[in-house]
């Protein structure tokens, strides 16, 4: 497990996020929201598409890995608040890098996310650092279905 | 109804579309879903955190704006789908009450090589905000289906 500061971090270091089973209702349910291409909603006309039959938003798929990161923090911090010790502030993300969507995500797919540490770097501002992680999803057979590199701040631990 | 084909992305065009009002709501229920931390979740919390006020999950801007712009012509289009987006840049948050549009550039078009039925669009998408201000860039590959027989409908 990684710590929560930006001075816990090291470059190679990889932990994994957790699994999550993509269910059709909930592939559905997001498409209608975010992404209602006929490829995410209906399995008629999935069959129809280049993807020959119902999978998620790549949308969805980068969303839950979100998630599962978050939870894990969030874990980490109540752990720390348990122990009598404050929690760092939160960053926030900047952006993403070559993201890939490598295979499709289909109904009853159990997805298994994991990161590591890319780099690292200083910022301007004395209590923040930068780090880049590559975040990977792969699926019950051991395929990529999508990867990502996600830039975000993390504070700096006080002298 | 005609579909918009790969044909009918030319590089260099620039188009501006959608009027979307986010509420508080939708960013609080994205990011029950999808990303819980304070500053998508709470108000109160929001203002004492880097955010200094509820704003919305980068990848809710992300899925707001690829929601606009399957109702503005990608569901009348024959895409199929991406193999990744080149780049996300989180430049501005958005916030409750927020009017979104989109500016969608086609930089490239190329027929695929392994498949010659299916072109590649390079597109870059700007989600904006009601002063006009880019909150989330984003630049990345779409697969269209060429059009059979094929011109560009204009």
């Amino acid at each position: 497990m990684i710590g929560l500061y930006y001075e816990d971090h090291e470059v190679g270091q990889t932990a994994p996020l957790g699994a999550y089973r993509f269910t059709r209702e909930a592939i559905v349910d997001f498409a209608r929201q975010f992404d209602p291409q006929p490829f995410h909603l209906d399995e008629a006309a999935a069959a129809k598409s280049m993807f020959g039959g119902l999978c998620a938003s790549g949308w969805h798929t980068v969303s839950v890995s979100m998630r599962l990161l978050v939870d894990g923090r969030y874990a980490q911090r109540a752990a720390a608040a348990a122990r009598g010790e404050k929690p760092p502030p939160l960053g926030l993300g900047k952006g993403v890098r070559d993201l890939r969507w490598s295979a499709p995500v289909r109904p009853g797919d159990v997805i298994a996310f994991s990161l590591r540490v890319e780099s690292m770097q200083d910022t301007r501002r004395p209590q923040w650092g930068q780090i880049d992680m590559r975040i990977v999803g792969v699926n019950q057979e051991g395929r990529e279905v999508c990867a990502y590199t996600l830039t975000g701040l993390a504070a700096r631990r006080p002298a | 109804m005609d579909l918009l084909y790969f044909e009918d992305f030319a590089p260099g065009e620039v188009v501006e579309y959608g009027d979307r009002t986010v509420t508080a709501e939708e960013i609080v229920a994205f990011a029950r879903a999808f990303d819980p931390q304070p500053f998508h979740l709470d108000e109160a919390a929001a203002r004492e955190s880097m955010a200094g006020g509820l704003i919305a999950s980068g990848w809710h801007s992300v899925g707001l704006a690829m929601r606009i712009s399957c109702d503005e012509f990608f569901l009348r289009s024959a895409a199929q789908g991406s193999p990744g987006i080149e780049s996300i840049d989180w430049l501005r948050p958005v916030r409750p009450g927020d009017r979104l549009s989109v500016r969608r550039t086609t930089l490239s078009a190329r027929v695929s090589r392994s498949r010659s039925d299916i072109g590649i669009v390079e597109m870059r998408f700007e989600l904006m905000n009601q002063n006009r201000e880019v909150a989330m860039r984003q630049q990345g590959a779409v697969f269209f289906r060429r059009r059979p027989g094929g011109e560009a409908r204009r």
